[in-house]
């Protein structure tokens, strides 16, 4: 009776440490993206570039609810990562702009900085500058770069941290496109 | 005397050994709630101790919250509410984290039991068994 407590025991523990073990600490949960929330409202200045197209600042609520919106944060000190996924984004926004709106948001950066990383990729899509991060931490982002899926209503759909490649992108556009 | 003195001077380092102050343009206050928070982008470092530029950021909107006159609870729930309870440092004693709570405090009652009835006192042997070994050593070896 004694042995079998033991061996329960011991089963209960490793199983225990096997579930950890199979577990990703990198896999982080968003709470927006979980519970479907309404994408945080932000107001930010647009970068020098991109003004003649969008304006001086970039209100979120005036473009939500047309069309699907794809937010990217990065920043130009974000090396690898950003530097591989800005080709991607590009070239995404060139083939869906009709049909989604992306927007990049350049997280704490220098402004010089970050003009040199759009016009390294050459970024045709809005870019809107938040030095400060305020915006990230409404978004509950842990380090860039990370975009975010908004659907048609607004609301927050996936978050995708780390670099995005092509499949993964077209994959989350498809569950926010209609 | 002199160990008086060197009692004093031992109270002294102790004293300065305090940590150190934080810098002048956020408050002590700002730190101690930044240190119930974890950094989001450093390993096992409160937003307290990082200088990643969202700890910096946390610390700024924790100064900010203070200012609009937010109690300690609010700011929390601010942070927990765009990134859950994750970024508390101390998981929450309720739901599937009480268990980091309860379970060190299991295995070491579970431990004490166990060597509780390693080392308890064996029960004494029958007087019988006693006597007659007792007899045997007063025997002459045959």
């Amino acid at each position: 009776m004694r042995g079998w407590l033991w061996i329960l025991v011991v089963l209960a523990l490793g199983g225990l440490f096997y579930w950890g073990m199979q577990r990703n600490p990198k896999e982080l949960p968003s709470v927006l993206a979980k519970e479907r929330r309404p994408a945080p409202e932000f107001t930010l200045p647009v970068l020098p570039p991109y003004r003649g197209e969008w304006g001086e600042t970039f209100r979120l609520s005036d473009h939500l609810g047309q069309k699907p919106v794809v937010l990217n944060f990065w920043a130009s000190w974000c090396y690898p990562a950003c530097y591989e996924e800005a080709p991607v984004l590009e070239e995404a926004w060139r083939r869906y702009r009709d049909r989604a709106l992306f927007l990049g948001v350049n997280t704490q950066d220098k402004e010089a900085e970050a003009l040199r990383f759009g016009e390294q990729f050459g970024l045709t899509f809005p870019q809107v500058f938040d030095p400060r991060g305020r915006v990230g931490v409404d978004y509950g982002m842990y380090g860039v770069p990370e975009t975010f899926f908004i659907d048609r209503e607004g609301r927050v759909v996936a978050r995708h941290a780390g670099a995005i490649d092509a499949a993964t992108l077209e994959k989350y556009l498809k569950e926010v496109l209609p | 005397m002199r160990f008086l003195l060197l009692l004093a001077l031992l109270a002294l380092s102790a004293w300065a050994q305090e940590p150190a102050a934080p810098p002048p343009d956020l408050s002590p206050e700002v730190f101690a709630i930044a240190r119930e928070l974890r950094c989001p982008v450093c390993q096992g470092e409160s937003a307290a101790e990082s200088n990643s530029g969202v700890a910096v950021e946390m610390r700024r909107i924790i100064a900010e919250m203070l200012e609009e006159g937010k109690s300690k609870e609010e700011i929390k729930a601010f942070f927990v509410e765009r990134y859950g309870e994750w970024i508390l440092y101390a998981p929450p004693r309720r739901g599937v984290t009480l268990w980091v709570w309860v379970l060190p405090v299991l295995g070491l009652a579970l431990l004490g039991l166990g060597l509780f009835a390693y080392f308890r006192p064996k029960k004494p042997l029958p007087p019988e068994l006693l006597e007659e070994a007792e007899r045997r050593l007063k025997e002459p070896p045959t």
